[in-house]
């Protein structure tokens, strides 16, 4: 089911997820380029959440260093454990020293700096559960990030800020990068190649530009047509 | 009417809703937008008499606001369900609540525009999506026809396609019935697109009051302009070229 090691790209290929006897993700080859900007995106039910958990697990089995922000942050958060102690975790995982990540910056730019660490998750309101997390997947240098609509909880300016510190994170580096969204308006900024799921499977993989002028499948074709609301005079 | 005059919640010493004054006619729509805790849902809770305001008046034609059988889309579809009832059932409450019926047609209708399989209302709450949760919310807040409505974030948990479809159908339906629309969102886009007039609060405080095309284009306050730019920036409004 996968191959990779070769170089520094990430690669599966066969990757397919089945659930009570259902194909829920078709078997799907794919390439990730150090520094790749990738949005996946789809309708909801597509897959697109699917493919993201089926990459990082297979990623990780691999050896290679994946940070995962999961839709929910309930799936990030041991309800058990403080928000410390979830951090400290992180960092060993990544194999930071303890206190070696910049926290500070972070939580600044995720306006969540003075927040009480020695709470659990649910002293903490869900958006900054969700600014927690993803300050987790920024603290040290993976070789993949994948985000799974890490703004959905936020409000527009925290999560324009927390786009643009993603932006600034990953830098011209050899991060990559999977922005999942059903949001194309959102992807179209943040990446350079998109991929279109529907019913499990890839149906389209091109260059941002290219997909947004000239879509050829039709779910791509009704997310361009719908990807905003209205468009402003310049 | 919707007549909202002076309103200010407090929490022990905290100040929730600041002086907030607005009205809202029947046929149109207003869009509260704002940071995170700016008070956005405290105002919906406000507004329904959820809470008491420490002062201040709510009414609608100078009733209180209850008295108008008012709907309200929650913000969180599934625990907007009583997880033991059927969803069937928790749509059809309001009905069986003000005594009236509903037509079979009524029901199709608005279940084909929400793209609602009808047997979808036979399951709980636990067992459709969230995104399809969403839409029944929306479906039990219409079903009755109510004069007003409350929506908190309502398209928050639907994919961008179903977004569009969904806010066109409310749209269309408000045209027809006449409802007033009070929407509380972060999707500034759909904000933008589809309210008569955009309320921006921050820390409780009316910050600005402006027309969409205003909001979008010539934002008056600081904070205004920044929760514009933070939309653009996000794609969703979108500067033509």
């Amino acid at each position: 089911m996968r191959q990779s090691l070769l170089n520094d790209t990430l690669t599966v290929s066969g990757l397919s997820v089945a659930r009570s006897g259902r194909t829920i993700l078709h078997p799907t080859s794919l390439e990730i380029s150090p520094g790749d900007r990738i949005g996946l995106v789809g309708s909801s039910g597509s897959g697109k959440s699917t493919l993201g958990h089926a990459l990082v697990d297979d990623f990780r089995a691999q050896g290679k260093r994946v940070t995962h922000v999961p839709q929910s942050p309930d799936e990030a958060l041991d309800p058990l454990r403080s928000m410390a102690f979830q951090w400290r975790e992180a960092e060993q995982a990544l194999g930071l020293q303890p206190g070696s990540a910049d926290q500070k910056t972070l939580f600044s730019t995720l306006n969540i700096e003075g927040s009480d660490l020695r709470r659990r998750p649910w002293g903490w309101s869900r958006g900054m559960q969700q600014r927690f997390v993803i300050s987790m997947a920024l603290m040290g240098t993976p070789d993949l990030i994948v985000l799974d609509e890490p703004t959905s909880a936020l409000d527009p300016v925290v999560a324009a800020a927390t786009m643009d510190l993603l932006d600034r994170h990953l830098g011209s580096g050899n991060i990559a990068m999977m922005l999942i969204t059903h949001d194309l308006g959102l992807a179209a900024r943040r990446v350079s190649r998109l991929m279109v799921m529907e019913d499990g499977r890839i149906v389209e993989c091109a260059s941002t530009k290219e997909l947004l002028q000239r879509p050829q499948a039709s779910a791509s074709k009704a997310l361009v047509a719908h990807r905003s609301w209205v468009e402003l005079p310049c | 009417m919707l007549k909202v005059a002076n309103v200010s919640v407090k929490h022990g010493a905290a100040v929730i809703l600041s002086n907030i004054s607005f009205s809202l006619q029947p046929g149109k729509t207003l869009a509260v937008v704002g940071e995170s805790g700016a008070g956005k849902s405290t105002l919906i809770a406000a507004i329904l008499g959820f809470l008491h305001p420490s002062g201040g008046k709510i009414a609608w034609a100078g009733a209180s606001v209850r008295s108008c059988g008012p709907a309200l889309v929650m913000q969180e579809p599934r625990s907007a369900f009583n997880p033991l009832l059927s969803l069937r059932r928790s749509v059809m409450e309001p009905v069986i609540a003000q005594n009236s019926e509903i037509s079979k047609r009524r029901l199709n209708r608005l279940c084909e525009g929400l793209e609602l399989p009808a047997e979808i209302l036979n399951r709980r709450p636990q067992e459709v999506s969230i995104g399809q949760a969403q839409r029944v919310g929306i479906l039990r807040a219409l079903i009755a026809a109510p004069p007003l409505v409350l929506f908190d974030e309502p398209l928050s948990a639907l994919d961008a396609v179903t977004q569009k479809h969904t806010a066109k159908l409310i749209a269309d339906l408000q045209q027809e019935e006449g409802f007033a629309a009070l929407i509380v969102t972060h999707d500034l886009g759909y904000a933008v697109a589809y309210a008569d007039e955009i309320i921006v609060l921050k820390s409780g405080r009316i910050e600005e009051v402006a027309t969409p095309t205003t909001f979008a284009q010539t934002p008056k306050s600081d904070y205004s302009r920044t929760l514009r730019d933070a939309a653009i920036a996000l794609g969703a409004l979108e500067a033509s070229s």
